[in-house]
Formats: structure tokens, C-alpha cells, sequence
């Protein structure tokens, strides 16, 4: 029962020799403090935001105990995604099998809180112990009137990154064109790939797709209803959004749906422009171009207006950017947007077209972070003395014992930070953490020496 | 349902758990003993939710190595990759303990930690003089409290041994008991159900009456919040390892917590002292046994500033009687707070409508007016409808949200509520901040 591996086109992943460049040969050395996740949490990020679904662990309480509800994907309608469920395996099960108390505990799932599908993750221990957790989905899901879809997906497997791509295998196999409804082509609709509606990231971005008259069909997966991703293959275009861990979905799509991708970000204004322009191309319509071309300069012009403000205070700030994986490269030329000039830059689990992208964009006498533990890190920022670090939450309270200003730019955050609105928020917020009294008081040596004046 | 406490009969699913891992509470032990390094024989993901889990409730870097199990260890088994780890870890970082906790991946397939180790140090010799601490913590056992506990179980009996060979101070900065040999130690055993506040005003207590406390372990100051840490992946601050050798001089071992009972226990019999536990200092005669009982080992009077607080505690009880008197709450939470708290409310004339342990841990040994169960926070928002007060960790804010009731936050993860880690809910002055804090949380 364990996932296949060659299955998941692993071609885009080859190793590469630059120095800090991410490993993607799915080894970590024991006792390196590696500090990336897992292949289970890699496939919950994907799916959990999948709002009006049932989301049940079968594994003991580390998997799901840790982590439910811990992250900020946002809803604009059911919470089911953000309850916790699982099977919570104990030494019984350990001896016995899990078998029975997964599908009692699907079936009474599905009665207490009328998911609209369930999806069943496998773990490390269900898996060891032997419990067959799609033969039991199979056999719950005669009994019931809705999709019970089993993710195969034991931590170790490996990294996140394979764990995303899982998901998107299950989301191929699964449920994109499973639906009852038409399956014709909406014209001028997309998918959004590897949206996850962070801090309502999604939300920022629609009104712009809203005033082009852009479609959404549907995000793979933030603020997603089961139904919609259904239909996803109705789409037009498959954008994906940064982290090219959902690559083997997107093709294959192209495949079996004949719907084009591409790349694209919206964070940040060039990238935000760039990517609405380049979707507009894709999409064909030459009226639609012509409506982007106009939108994106007036929307530009509009949104330097009110960040000239920050960007006078920003300017030729030095900063360190250290990313858990997605949007490194977009992060780049958002900080350059604003003045701000990048001593260092490192990434964890980036794919390494991600990484090399980041180099070209960086300038050439940027550092290259190449020990991407947390220790490394925290080198790099010792030598470097910057004036402000953009990385992921899981490096924001050792930043701030190195007293430097930390912004946030991951799952933790609470702001969004997509399209010119969201550019307009970073830009507020990264100027509040730069400029905040608090760094002072924490530089000034106390008490002072004799002679010294207290300021 | 075998279990017949278990208050979910009608379910077979865990719905919003509020247990944690026991690998988690095994993490927590480690970061009280300075110096250590410590590593979660497990897959990455073990680790990393653990970190986030941790670093959210405490607003802290969580240092926190692992193992990196993956496909191939499942087949061959983890041992190879634990005797690597440790020596990556040994010489990568070169902590002055390591220490290791199992997960239900190594568990289950039976991962032999002790002969893994016993190897390595056969491999290198030059490692033979590194203390290193196996802690076993299955997934599938327990909750967070079970695996503190069996890993403070583990620290004692590594480290505390009579035979253990006398260390030289490392004369680190984060000093954490007196040097001086006519002040009498006295032993504290902090469960993981004290913050790092209630630890720090433990100590303060204690020291009231002359004592110099060895605290294992503690949180007090490595996961209080200082600024002044540096950039290391090991353990700054907490339990010095020296003071692990100091233990056989005190003059008695006082454990807060049943979970902590067993610790007490070894040090009670490896280094004949006396032992005390206290299930609950949280509440009046609660904070009157532990006072009276260090009265009576210092022999010395109540101290003037404890009798105080008693006195302003009397009377808080009597401005708010009435507000206490009329408090229906119902409780989710690890069982030794669980007690602490519940008990303390009992005790003002509050009504407990339901209480539910995290795991079946003391769950006979206990008791409240109402039977205590173990149970979900999903079970708490089936259950606390007519309930004023919802008293939980975060976790509980669905729950609250569902049925419109205050939630004060208690236990562990705490991320929505600001300085959980630093609050002081034990002896008098706690106890009196903790009834503040509930009835404050009403309006």
C-alpha cells in the first residue's frame, strides 16, 4: 500500500551542485538539523484547505495532536477543514490493526458533520502496522453517499515536497472531473495552483481577476470547495502560483483536460503585472489583453503612489532573505520594489529551477545561505548585521534574540501579502517592523558605563 | 469501548484532541537541563510539528534535532540512523548531554535504543564520557504529561545515579542555584503542568525558607523569555549538569504533580531523602500543605511575606464569594492541571460540569465531585452547554465559539492569548491571580 514513487514524476528533481542550493535527494542526515517536515505534512498543507471536507488522520496523536487548525489558511464559508480528527492509534491498535476504528470513525464522521467528501491521511505507524487505508475508504465509502478518499502518505516517505506532490496525485485521481455537471471549457476562467488562501492571500488577489472578468474556477487548493475542484478541469488555464511542487499535477492535466499552465506570482508588483499580463496572453483574448495592459498600468501607478511613502524609509535598507520554499524568487524583486537591497539569501525546500531563478534575480554580490539549518542561519545574520529579516515563521523567535526586525512571510502570518493590495500591506507592515522603537531598547546596553548619558 | 472512562463511547474518532504527543512533553523535559541537545529518534515531521507546536505556545526557538527517518529505515530498521545521529549531532554541535525520545515510527518497528547506544560508544570511545539520555515515548501511549514524565524518569536515572562521577562546574552564566554549601538544597520536581512563572515563584517560595532549590527541570530559565540567548541549537539555560550531582545532599525531594510522584520516588530511594508530592499547589489548603510541610523541613516559622498573601487571598475569596459560589465551569485539560485547577474552583464553592483528562494517566487516583473522564475537545462542546465558563488550551476556542461561552485559556498550546508562559497560578499570590483571571475572563 505505500505510495508509488516513480508514479509522482519525479523528473524535475535532480540534485544540483550549487552550495545551498535545496536537497531535494530526499536525505537528510540524521542529526544535521535539517528541520524540514514531512511527506504527511506536505500533503496536508495541499489538501486541508479544502473547506467543506473532513480531514481524518489515521495515526497516533503526534501526527494530528501537533498540528491541527495550526495553520492560516482562511474559509469564506464551512470550518469543517479546521477541525482535528483522527483515529488516535494506541497501543491496541498498535497490536490489533487500526482497521475496524478507522471505518467506524469514517461513518461517524460522516454522520456528526456532514463532510461533503472525507480524506483519510495514512501515516507512518497506520502504514507499519499493515492497515490497508484504501480497501477500508473503498469499503466506507459503499456505505455512504460521498467520496472517501484515502491519501497515502507516511511521513517517511519523505520531505514535504513529496508529500505535496501526493496530493496532487489524489487530487488528479480523485476528484478534478469527478463531477456529475458539464465538463465544456468556461471561457476566461483559471485555476489557481498552489494557492493555499493564506491570511486570505486569495482575497486580495480576486478583485483584480474580478475587474478583468477573469474567472476563478477554482484555488488548488485555498478557500476551495469540494465541488468546485471537481469541476476544476473546466478551467481554461492552470496558473501556477510559485512552488512547482503541484508540477505533476498541472501536466498532467495538460494531458487528460488539454488545459494549458504556466507560471506566475502575485506578490509583488512586477510579478503581480507580469502574471495578470501573461494570463491574459494564455488565455487568447486579444480584448482581454488589451483590458490588462491598461489595468495593470493604472493599477501600477496607483499602487507606487502609495508605497513612495514606505519606499522613501525603506530605501537601501540591507536585508536577509531566508524562505521555507515558495515565492523566494517573487520575494526578491518585492523587496527590490522597495529599495531594499538583499546581503543574503537562502531556501529550504525551494525546487532548484526556484532556486536558480532566486540567484539570477539577487545581485551578484548577494550571498548564497548555504548551511540552511537554523544555526547556519543565524550565522549568516551575525556576520551580515542586517537591517531587517524576511523568512518564515519557524526562524522568527531566534531572529529576534539576534535583535534585528523580522518580518514573517509564511503560513504563520496574519496579514495577507498577494496582489497590489497585498503589496501595499507588506509594504505597511515591513516599514512598522522596521522602524518600531522596540529594536532600540533592545541594542541599548544596560546599565550604562559611568559617564554615559541614559537616551 | 474497553476503556470506561473514556467519555466518547459513542465514537470511535479523536475530534478536536487536545492531548499532545508524548514526544512533545519528552521535548519540553529536555529544554529544562542546559547544555543539552536534544533528538527525536523519528521522521522529520515528528520534529518539526513539535517545534511549531512549542515555538507558538512559548514564542520561542525550540531547539529540537532529529534523525530523519525515511523508506529505508522502515525496511532495515532505525538503529543505524540513531547511532548516526548522535554522532552528527555530537560533533556538529558538540552539546555537553544529548538527549534522545522515540516516536511511534521506531516503536512500533522496535528500534533498540540502548544497545544502538552501547555500540556507538564501543565505536567511539571519544564519546564514551558524553551523558546521553534515552527516553522511550511511543506516539500510541500517553499524552504530553506521560512523556515529561517518563523523560524526567530517564534524566534521574541517567544522570542522579550514586555512581555517577562528580563533574566540574561549567561555570556557565545561567547560574541556577547557590554555590554555597551552609544553605541547605532541597530537590523540586516540577511537572509539566507549572509554567515557567509558576516555576519561578516555586523557587521563590522555597528559598522563603532558607532553602537553595535544584530544579529538574527547569523552565524557569530557559523557556521564560529572556533575550539573551544566543545562537546555539542546544538547550541555554535550565538544570545544570553538575547540579545533577548535588541531589544526594539534599535534605528532601519535593515533586509537584502525581505524574512527578515516580521521579520523587527514585531520588527517595537512590539517595535516601525524604519525598513529598503535591499533587495540586494551586488553591488555599493546597498552598497551606506545601507551606506547612516546608515550615516543618526548614524548621523555621511561616515567613511573614507568605502569611500575607494568605491574608489577601482570604480576602479575595470573601469579596468574591458569591461570583465563585455561582460558576458552573467545564474543564479539558492534561490531568495534573486538570486537578490543580478544578480542585482549586471546588474548593470556593465553584460547580464543576465536566472534566476532561487529556489521557487515563492518575485518573484513578484523583478525584473531583463529578467523575473525571478522559476526553476530546469535541466531547467538551458536545457536553458544555450549560456550563459559564469553558477552561481549556487554545485548541478549546472552537468549542467556546460553538457553544458562546468565555474560554480561559490553561495548558498547553496557548498561541492566542499573550504571556500564558510567564502567569503564576500556584501558591497564595497565584492562586489569587488565577481566580482574577477566571472571573475576569467572564466579562
Amino acid at each position: 500500500m505505500f505510495t508509488n514513487l516513480t508514479k509522482l514524476d519525479l523528473k524535475d528533481k535532480k540534485c544540483m551542485s550549487d552550495a545551498g542550493s535545496p536537497k531535494l535527494c530526499m536525505k537528510a542526515l540524521p542529526g544535521e538539523g535539517a528541520e524540514r517536515s514531512c511527506a504527511y505534512d506536505g500533503a496536508r498543507v495541499v489538501l486541508m484547505p479544502i473547506t467543506d471536507a473532513a480531514h481524518l488522520v489515521h495515526g497516533p496523536i503526534a501526527c494530528a495532536g501537533n498540528s491541527w487548525d495550526n495553520r492560516g489558511a482562511r474559509s469564506s464559508g464551512s470550518q469543517l477543514f479546521r477541525r482535528g480528527l483522527t483515529t488516535d492509534i494506541m497501543e491496541n491498535d498498535v497490536i490489533y490493526g487500526g482497521e475496524t476504528k478507522l471505518k467506524d470513525s469514517i461513518l461517524e464522521i460522516a454522520a456528526n458533520h456532514d463532510p461533503k467528501a472525507i480524506f483519510v491521511y495514512a501515516t507512518c505507524v497506520s502504514s507499519l502496522i499493515g492497515d490497508d487505508v484504501e480497501k477500508i475508504c473503498q469499503e466506507a465509502e459503499t456505505e455512504l453517499t460521498i467520496p472517501v478518499i484515502a491519501v497515502n502518505c507516511p511521513g517517511f516517505l519523505g520531505d514535504k515536497n513529496i508529500g505535496n506532490r501526493i496530493a496532487g496525485e489524489v487530487l488528479y485521481d480523485r476528484v478534478i472531473g469527478t463531477g456529475s455537471g458539464p465538463s465544456e471549457k468556461i471561457p476566461l476562467s483559471i485555476n489557481l495552483i498552489g494557492e493555499y488562501n493564506i491570511a486570505g492571500d486569495l482575497w486580495g488577489v480576486l478583485p483584480d481577476l474580478k475587474n478583468l472578468g477573469i474567472k476563478l474556477q477554482t484555488a488548488i487548493t485555498g478557500d476551495a470547495k469540494f465541488e468546485d475542484l471537481r469541476s476544476a478541469h473546466r478551467a481554461s488555464l492552470n496558473v501556477l502560483i510559485c512552488s512547482k511542487s503541484l508540477t505533476n499535477l498541472v501536466r498532467k492535466m495538460e494531458i487528460r483536460y488539454g488545459i494549458p499552465f504556466m507560471e506566475g506570482s502575485f506578490y509583488g508588483i512586477h510579478d503581480t503585472s507580469e502574471t495578470l499580463i501573461k494570463i491574459a496572453k494564455a488565455l487568447g483574448d486579444p480584448d482581454l489583453l488589451e483590458r490588462t495592459l491598461v489595468y495593470v498600468g493604472k493599477k501600477e501607478e496607483e499602487t507606487r503612489k502609495v508605497i513612495a511613502g514606505y519606499k522613501a524609509l525603506l530605501e537601501n535598507k540591507q536585508a536577509v532573505l531566508f524562505t521555507g520554499g515558495v515565492k523566494t524568487w517573487s520575494m526578491v524583486s518585492t523587496l527590490a520594489e522597495l529599495g531594499i537591497n538583499i546581503l543574503a539569501g537562502g531556501t529550504q525546500n525551494s525546487t532548484p529551477e526556484d532556486f536558480q531563478r532566486m540567484k539570477e534575480l539577487m545581485d551578484p554580490s548577494a550571498q548564497i545561505i548555504e548551511d540552511t539549518s537554523s544555526a547556519g542561519f543565524l550565522k549568516i545574520i551575525a556576520e551580515k548585521k542586517p537591517d531587517l529579516i524576511v523568512a518564515g515563521g519557524k526562524t522568527k523567535y531566534l531572529a529576534h534574540k539576534t535583535r534585528t526586525p523580522f518580518l514573517d512571510i509564511n503560513h504563520g502570518r496574519k496579514l495577507p501579502y498577494a496582489g497590489y493590495e497585498g503589496m501595499i500591506t507588506f509594504a505597511e507592515t515591513l516599514t512598522r517592523t522596521v522602524l518600531s522603537p522596540v529594536w532600540g531598547h533592545l541594542r541599548r546596553k544596560f546599565p550604562p558605563k559611568e559617564g554615559e548619558q541614559v537616551d | 469501548m474497553t476503556n470506561p472512562t473514556n467519555a466518547n463511547k459513542t465514537r470511535h474518532y479523536e475530534g478536536n484532541p487536545q492531548k499532545n504527543s508524548p514526544a512533545l512533553g519528552a521535548t519540553l523535559a529536555y529544554l529544562g537541563i542546559n547544555g543539552l541537545l536534544a533528538l527525536l529518534h523519528g521522521s522529520q515531521g515528528c520534529s518539526s510539528f513539535i517545534r511549531l507546536q512549542l515555538s507558538r505556545h512559548y514564542k520561542e526557538p525550540i531547539p529540537l534535532n532529529s534523525t530523519a527517518l525515511l523508506e529505508d529505515s522502515v525496511i532495515f530498521g532505525g538503529w543505524e540512523h540513531l547511532k548516526k545521529g548522535i554522532e552528527v549531532a555530537a560533533d556538529k554541535y558538540k552539546p555537553q548531554i544529548i538527549g534522545v525520545m522515540s516516536t511511534g515510527l521506531t516503536e512500533t518497528y522496535g528500534d533498540d535504543m540502548v544497545s544502538a547506544l552501547s555500540s556507538l560508544r564501543s565505536e567511539r570511545p571519544d564519546l564514551k564520557e558524553l551523558p546521553i539520555v534515552l527516553s522511550s515515548t511511543p506516539d500510541y501511549m500517553g499524552s504530553m504529561q506521560e512523556g515529561y514524565q517518563r523523560t524526567v524518569e530517564a534524566l534521574l536515572t541517567t544522570l542522579a545515579g550514586p555512581s555517577s562521577k562528580t563533574l566540574e562546574p561549567s561555570g556557565s552564566k545561567f547560574n541556577s542555584t547557590f554555590n554555597d554549601v551552609s544553605v541547605p538544597s532541597i530537590a523540586l520536581l516540577p511537572g509539566c503542568h507549572l509554567t515557567p512563572g509558576d516555576v519561578d515563584e516555586l523557587k521563590e517560595i522555597v528559598m522563603e525558607f532558607g532553602f537553595s532549590p535544584i530544579t529538574i527541570p527547569d523552565l524557569s530559565i530557559s523557556l521564560d523569555g529572556h533575550a539573551e540567548l544566543e545562537a546555539a541549537p542546544v538547550v541555554q539555560g535550565g538544570t545544570l549538569l553538575e547540579d545533577f550531582q548535588r541531589l544526594s545532599k539534599c535534605k528532601a525531594c519535593l515533586s509537584f504533580g502525581l505524574s512527578m510522584e515516580t521521579s520523587g520516588e527514585i531520588l527517595k530511594r537512590t539517595h535516601e531523602i525524604p519525598h513529598h508530592n503535591f499533587p495540586s499547589i494551586t488553591g488555599l489548603a493546597a498552598s497551606d500543605e506545601f507551606v506547612l510541610t516546608l515550615a516543618k523541613l526548614s524548621s523555621k516559622p511561616i515567613p511573614e511575606k507568605l502569611l500575607r498573601q494568605r491574608s489577601r487571598l482570604l480576602d479575595t475569596l470573601a469579596d468574591y464569594h458569591d461570583q465563585l459560589g455561582s460558576l458552573k465551569t467545564a474543564i479539558a485539560l492534561e490531568m495534573d492541571l486538570l486537578y490543580s485547577l478544578a480542585s482549586c474552583l471546588v474548593e470556593v464553592g465553584a460547580e464543576i460540569s465536566v472534566a476532561l483528562a487529556a489521557s487515563r494517566a492518575g485518573i484513578h487516583k484523583l478525584s473531583l465531585p463529578i467523575p473525571i473522564e478522559v476526553g476530546d475537545l469535541e466531547t467538551l462542546e458536545e457536553r458544555g452547554g450549560r456550563s459559564r465558563l469553558i477552561i481549556a488550551n487554545s485548541n478549546g476556542r472552537q468549542a467556546a465559539g460553538v457553544l458562546k461561552l468565555p474560554h480561559l485559556r490553561a495548558g498547553l498550546p496557548v498561541f492566542d492569548w499573550v504571556g500564558y508562559p510567564q502567569k503564576c497560578w500556584i501558591g497564595y499570590s497565584g492562586t489569587q491571580q488565577f481566580l482574577f483571571d477566571t472571573l475576569n475572563s467572564l466579562s
